[in-house]
């Protein structure tokens, strides 16, 4: 039965399209296949690309394979001495293998927070908009700031192990940031914190737009709870989370601005990211070694995110 | 009328045979990469209400921020101050300059191995031949410069490492003679932990970045005497992974200490603010710092300098023997990179002139500092741990630190940091340093790589 009304009500309006594009209205503009306009409206947005971004990839790849540092004026071509070198000096694979266990925390994190701060904040009242206010105001404040604020709560003197101490018999004084179990979680859970307010707005606007009807007819049929949300909810949001994976998989990806207020990279190398350890070589005037980190954040993102990005969009069309 | 139009035309020759000798003062002082020793004396043609911009350190003493601002009144130049946070200095102030940024005057370290990475040749003035370098006996031999040119102007007086602590706590766990080397430094940590249990031993600043590095410098700085052992690494004909190099045997205590429980538990990401505050209050029995730390001492103690003094001595410590260690300070330490505008260029040779002449005496009767400029009477009321810093120095031996003149070893304090917390062992540290030596001194094509 379930199923019978799900097919009618998502069938309703794709022939309603079929009907509207099969109208041949007296205004309708020339298809954009018929008219060849569209090329000059998508000209600024293609040279602004090329521009902002491929060309300054491009630049920055031909400097990942050259001996550019501080040190001396001449630029010459080194192959991948670089790669080399950060492999030798134990930098490359440790940094990769950090910056993607950063990713998976804070795909956990920020995709787990949101989605249940989403679900709570759904309906529309004045107490849910306060909150969905509040929580919106970390993604307003400066990841720099927002690093320095956690840094001091998250002290082995701090509030938080202050709290931990009154609520836990014993003291509690762990270092969260100086210890290498806890440190990468707990800067990815700032990190999550920081942009949760975003993916649960994201989250909200895909639950706000599946049919009333679909989740009445299911009750209808005697689906609790946990089935409409399992069974219905979660897969009409199937394109808000690709949304959300995407950008908080590139956000961690790129991950820079909250470590280096928090842990710098420490202890030991335990929260350098690819993009933390680019920073200690240009600050070493080694900006040779830092392109190749910098190339490598991009052709990571590329070959992580683009097949799981499309890997998701096939899902939604299922 | 005849002799009033001699005296008219002699005064407007001597008005244009002054203005020529300005201008060529000008000129010459501008001119990219020329020396200014033949106008050391001269005028430097500056204009005042010129602006000029200056990267500082943001823990810059309020002496010099002081000297800042008489240069200011002085001068009529306008000066903008921009500071650069002092934990991550180095990378921070790098990171600006790689961005092809530059200011007017430059505040950073003077050592060889700092320089270096600022490319001098193609980026700095030459300030050879300038007064000051003549009046600092052989400082400008180890401090900014390279290949016989000096790119810098130094006003302090040198960072000297060694280790502070609590004269309270020594006495409670009967250290009465502070340790002097390796095995001694050691045997105190056990001792300060069996007899003042809650005190720690040595507290480590992982999370400022840049002290960690101090306590192992302090136990190779006897090995280096004269720099010889610098000029090797520097040279390709010692390194720092050679079999038992003292680099090696400095981590390798420093391991010890480690094993031992001798540094606080947060010792990979507490910060140095908490590790002097923990001193002056006697709940950390040492900390291995340099002498600029003295001010951040006072400050924790509440501006109490005399608190200070009774409370808190130095001792200088090696790894065999003790020795003083130091470095040429970034704290008041002046480059000009080269602008190409002649007028701001005129008006920060103006401030390196300033600094290191009309306005130091004042500076350092301010600062209570030692004058590393010759001529200049030593300031009343220096504090009696600043002078207890300074007789070890004088009293030697003083060496300098092995790093001043050895390129890439920017990276050495996040090893240090990965040492704390046991992920990797002293060798690994050695070789990789090594490494990025090596990659530093090809890039800077310095002789004998």
């Amino acid at each position: 039965m379930a199923s019978t009304t799900l097919t009618q009500a998502t069938g309703a309006p794709e022939q309603t399209a079929v009907r509207a594009s099969e109208q041949p209205g007296p205004r309708r503009r020339k298809s954009p296949r018929a008219g060849g306009h569209w090329p000059f409206f998508a000209l600024p947005a293609v040279v602004l690309v090329a521009v902002f971004f491929a060309l300054p990839f491009l630049l920055n790849a031909g400097f990942a394979f050259s001996d550019w540092s501080g040190f001396s004026e001449e630029i010459g071509f080194n192959g991948v001495d670089n790669f080399r070198t950060l492999i030798d000096q134990e930098i490359f694979w440790p940094a990769v293998r950090t910056t993607l266990m950063y990713a998976g925390f804070m795909l956990v994190f920020a995709i787990g927070i949101s989605l249940s701060l989403a679900l709570l904040l759904e309906q529309t009242t004045r107490i849910n908009t306060i909150f969905r206010s509040l929580f919106f105001v970390p993604v307003l404040i400066s990841p720099l700031a927002a690093g320095y604020i956690w840094k001091g709560m998250l002290a082995s003197n701090g509030p938080i192990n202050g709290m931990l101490s009154f609520l836990l018999p014993g003291t509690v004084d762990t270092a969260w940031l100086g210890d290498p179990t806890t440190a990468l979680p707990a800067v990815a859970l700032i990190e999550a914190w920081k942009w949760s307010g975003l993916i649960t707005l994201v989250y909200i606007a895909g639950l706000k737009a599946i049919p009333k009807e679909m989740l009445e007819a299911a009750m209808i049929d005697g689906a609790n709870a946990w089935t409409r949300f399992w069974r219905i909810r979660l897969r009409m949001l199937a394109p808000a989370l690709t949304f959300n994976v995407a950008v908080t998989l590139a956000i961690a990806l790129m991950a820079y601005d909250v470590i280096a207020p928090t842990t710098a990279g420490g202890p030991g190398d335990h929260t350098t990211t690819l993009n933390i350890a680019m920073r200690l070589q240009w600050g070493q005037s080694f900006f040779g070694p830092a392109s190749a980190l910098s190339l490598t954040v991009a052709v990571l993102i590329v070959v992580s995110a683009v097949p799981l990005v499309m890997w998701m969009r096939k899902k939604e069309v299922n | 009328m005849r002799w009033m139009l001699r005296a008219v035309i002699t005064a407007v020759l001597l008005v244009a045979a002054a203005f020529a000798v300005t201008a060529c003062g000008s000129s010459d002082d501008s001119s990219e990469g020329s020396s200014t020793s033949s106008s050391a004396s001269a005028t430097t043609g500056a204009k005042p209400g010129t602006k000029i911009t200056l990267w500082h350190n943001s823990a810059d003493p309020p002496a010099l921020r002081q000297l800042y601002k008489d240069f200011e009144a002085d001068t009529g130049i306008k000066l903008e101050a921009i500071a650069n946070p002092s934990a991550g200095f180095e990378d921070t102030t790098l990171t600006r300059w790689a961005s092809g940024s530059r200011p007017d005057v430059l505040e950073y370290h003077p050592t060889v191995t700092n320089l270096l990475a600022l490319n001098p040749r193609a980026n700095l003035r030459d300030l050879s031949g300038e007064a000051y370098i003549a009046k600092s006996g052989d400082l400008y031999r180890s401090a900014a410069t390279v290949d016989g040119k000096t790119y810098g102007a130094v006003i302090g007086f040198p960072q000297v490492f060694g280790i502070f602590y609590n004269k309270d706590v020594f006495a409670r766990a009967g250290i009465d003679t502070p340790p002097t080397n390796a095995a001694e430094l050691i045997e105190a940590c056990r001792t300060i932990l069996a007899r003042t249990p809650g005190v720690v031993p040595i507290a480590e600043s992982g999370g400022s970045q840049w002290p960690v590095q101090v306590l192992p410098t302090l136990l190779m700085g006897d090995a280096n005497p004269d720099n010889t052992w610098g000029q090797e690494l520097r040279s390709n004909r010692a390194h720092l992974d050679d079999d038992g190099s003292p680099f090696t045997r400095a981590m390798e205590t420093y391991k010890q200490l480690r094993d031992d429980g001798c540094f606080n538990r947060d010792a990979a990401s507490a910060t140095v603010e908490n590790s002097v505050r923990g001193l002056v209050e006697g709940r950390v029995a040492m900390v291995a710092l340099h002498s600029d730390m003295i001010a951040a001492m006072v400050a924790a103690a509440g501006g109490d300098a005399a608190k200070v003094d009774g409370s808190i001595g130095f001792f200088a410590v090696g790894g065999e023997s003790p020795a003083a260690t130091y470095i040429p300070s970034p704290i008041g330490s002046y480059y000009l990179p080269r602008t190409g505008d002649a007028d701001r260029e005129a008006a920060a040779l103006e401030f390196i002139r300033y600094v290191t002449g009309r306005g130091y005496g004042r500076y350092i009767a301010s600062a209570r500092a030692f004058p590393v400029i010759e001529g200049t009477p030593e300031p009343e009321g220096v504090s009696a741990l600043a002078r207890e810093v300074k007789a070890s120095y004088d009293r030697g031996p003083a060496n300098i630190a092995y790093a001043a003149d050895v390129p890439g070893v920017g990276g050495v304090m996040v090893l240090i940091n990965k040492l704390l917390i046991g992920q990797v062992e002293p060798e690994q540290i050695s070789e990789q340093t090594q490494k990025a030596v090596e990659q530093a001194a090809k890039a800077a094509k310095l002789e004998g790589w």
